[in-house]
């Protein structure tokens, strides 16, 4: 694969979104529609500038239900990305791809969800397959749930725990990631964490959900809400309201063996091999470098994954994660500032896309916590991820 | 069919149900009626070379173990059927 091709090409004219919540009291259909519209306003066009849309092969809203609800007159070209929100970030691989390939000009990304509302949370116990669940006739279905391993923390707290035991991670290391993602979310308005201040003391005397790798507060918040982005070549973005932010590169890496959450048969689960494939594609392939990365936004559905894909997208060793963070890197002044919305445990899950709507206000400069002058973000959920950059 | 060497062709093969505990995870929450928590799931890997998710029954969490040799026994479900369950090594490998 040349991923040169995507190099700069495209850009993220605009984003939108609905507030975040835990009931949000209308469907996912109309979450869409509201982020959606949003989106496309801010970018300055209109419904009918669209020409393509990509989403999660879990998103719940189906595409003639959003093109006969938005009004857009004419869609060629739609796609939707596998792997849970392991593949939230391929939606910019995706569009940036279709856009190159000239066969759409102006693609709307979304992921509307209600993760705690809906007919099912997302982190309850699940005994069968759901239609749209996207683990039906994985080992998640048939051989964990049989097991109790019901959840995506318990699928997840398999890897987590030989995480820990091969390289002394303890449950603080998790927690002092923990309490800088909610430090961030403190003083973010959109966040559960907004005005909830946590300290490492009560991230330990938070409840087990998984033993020893996951308290209460190493997980995400189950949210309802919805994200869009419109994503148009660069050329056009430079016209359009918005200062672009471009895809400077993409990629969504799938490996032998592997599964969604429940990834447990790669020969090594101390190391998360999709973020390390991601990485060869992102900055070998993709020919950026990662010395350029101002700050990242990395999925966290639980915090080990976060220091996991630290050290599998090679910001520090194997094993050394744990200090890293606690070195203070996340910070706004450290080497990496990462995920200063608040991340998907401090602020809420939209499935991941909520980090890509944050990268971008950042380099547009408009974030809440804003940084300082940040001109490359790193964006990536396990084996999906894109750099976006402005000049 | 077999990633390997693509062949269609399946059979039934007896392994010794022994191996070790590649990693582990004790589920506090969320409960489902069906379990009785906390519930211990492993992933053993088998002497044969496969990893089998499972569950290990008669160990307290405080002394679970990555690397622990563990035998498996089979336990009747609710349909009639039968899963595969592991307990700590009593017979020397």
């Amino acid at each position: 694969m040349n991923g040169q091709a995507l190099r700069g090409a495209t850009a993220i004219a605009g984003v939108g979104c609905t507030e975040f919540s835990r009931r949000a009291g209308r469907t996912e259909l109309q979450l869409a529609c509201e982020a959606i519209t949003a989106a496309v306003t801010d970018a300055g066009l209109t419904a009918a500038d669209i020409d393509g849309l990509v989403s999660y092969t879990v998103d719940p809203v189906e595409e003639t239900e959003l093109v006969r609800s938005v009004g857009f007159q004419e869609i060629n070209w739609s796609s939707r990305v596998p792997y849970g929100g392991g593949g939230s970030m391929g939606v910019l691989a995706h569009a940036a791809a279709a856009i190159v390939a000239g066969i759409a000009d102006v693609v709307v990304g979304y992921r509307a969800i209600r993760a705690r509302s809906g007919a099912t949370r997302f982190g309850g116990a699940k005994v069968a397959p759901s239609p749209s669940s996207g683990h039906s006739g994985t080992t998640a279905m048939q051989w964990a749930m049989p097991m109790g391993a019901l959840t995506p923390a318990s699928w997840m707290g398999l890897n987590a725990t030989r995480y820990m035991h091969e390289f002394g991670v303890t449950s603080e290391d998790f927690g002092r990631a923990v309490v800088q993602l909610r430090a961030y979310a403190e003083t973010n308005p959109a966040a559960w964490g907004y005005q909830r201040p946590m300290t490492l003391e009560d991230h330990q005397l938070s409840r087990w959900i998984v033993e020893p790798c996951i308290h209460l507060f190493d997980c995400c918040q189950e949210t309802d809400g919805a994200v869009a982005l419109v994503i148009t070549s660069a050329e056009r973005a430079a016209d359009l309201r918005q200062v672009p932010v471009r895809i400077d590169a993409a990629s969504a890496a799938g490996l032998f063996d592997q599964e969604i959450a429940s990834d447990h048969y790669r020969a090594d689960l101390s190391v998360m091999d999709g973020s390390v494939a991601l990485a060869e594609q992102l900055f070998g392939r993709g020919g950026v470098s990662r010395a350029d990365i101002d700050a990242a936004m990395i999925y966290d559905a639980f915090s080990p994954i976060l220091l996991m894909q630290l050290e599998a997208l090679g910001f520090c060793g194997r094993g050394e994660a744990k200090d890293f963070v606690a070195d203070g890197n996340l910070a706004p002044l450290g080497a990496l500032p990462c995920n200063t919305n608040g991340g998907l445990i401090g602020e809420g899950y939209i499935h991941g896309l909520n980090l890509v709507l944050e990268a971008v206000r950042q380099l547009r400069g408009d974030a809440v916590n804003q940084l300082d002058d940040p001109r490359t973000i790193l964006v990536t959920a396990s084996r999906t991820g894109a750099v976006l950059a402005r000049d | 069919m077999c990633p390997y060497c693509r062949s269609l062709a399946v059979e039934l093969a007896e392994l010794s149900g022994r191996g070790v505990v590649y990693s582990y995870a004790v589920v506090h929450h969320p409960q489902h009626p069906a379990f009785e928590y906390p519930v211990v799931v492993v992933l053993v890997d088998l002497d044969e070379g496969v990893r089998l998710l499972s569950n290990l029954t008669d160990v307290a969490t405080r002394d679970l173990r990555i690397g622990m040799p563990v035998e498996v026994h089979f336990v009747p479900t609710a349909g009639g059927m039968a899963v595969p369950q592991f307990h700590q090594a009593t017979t020397p490998a």
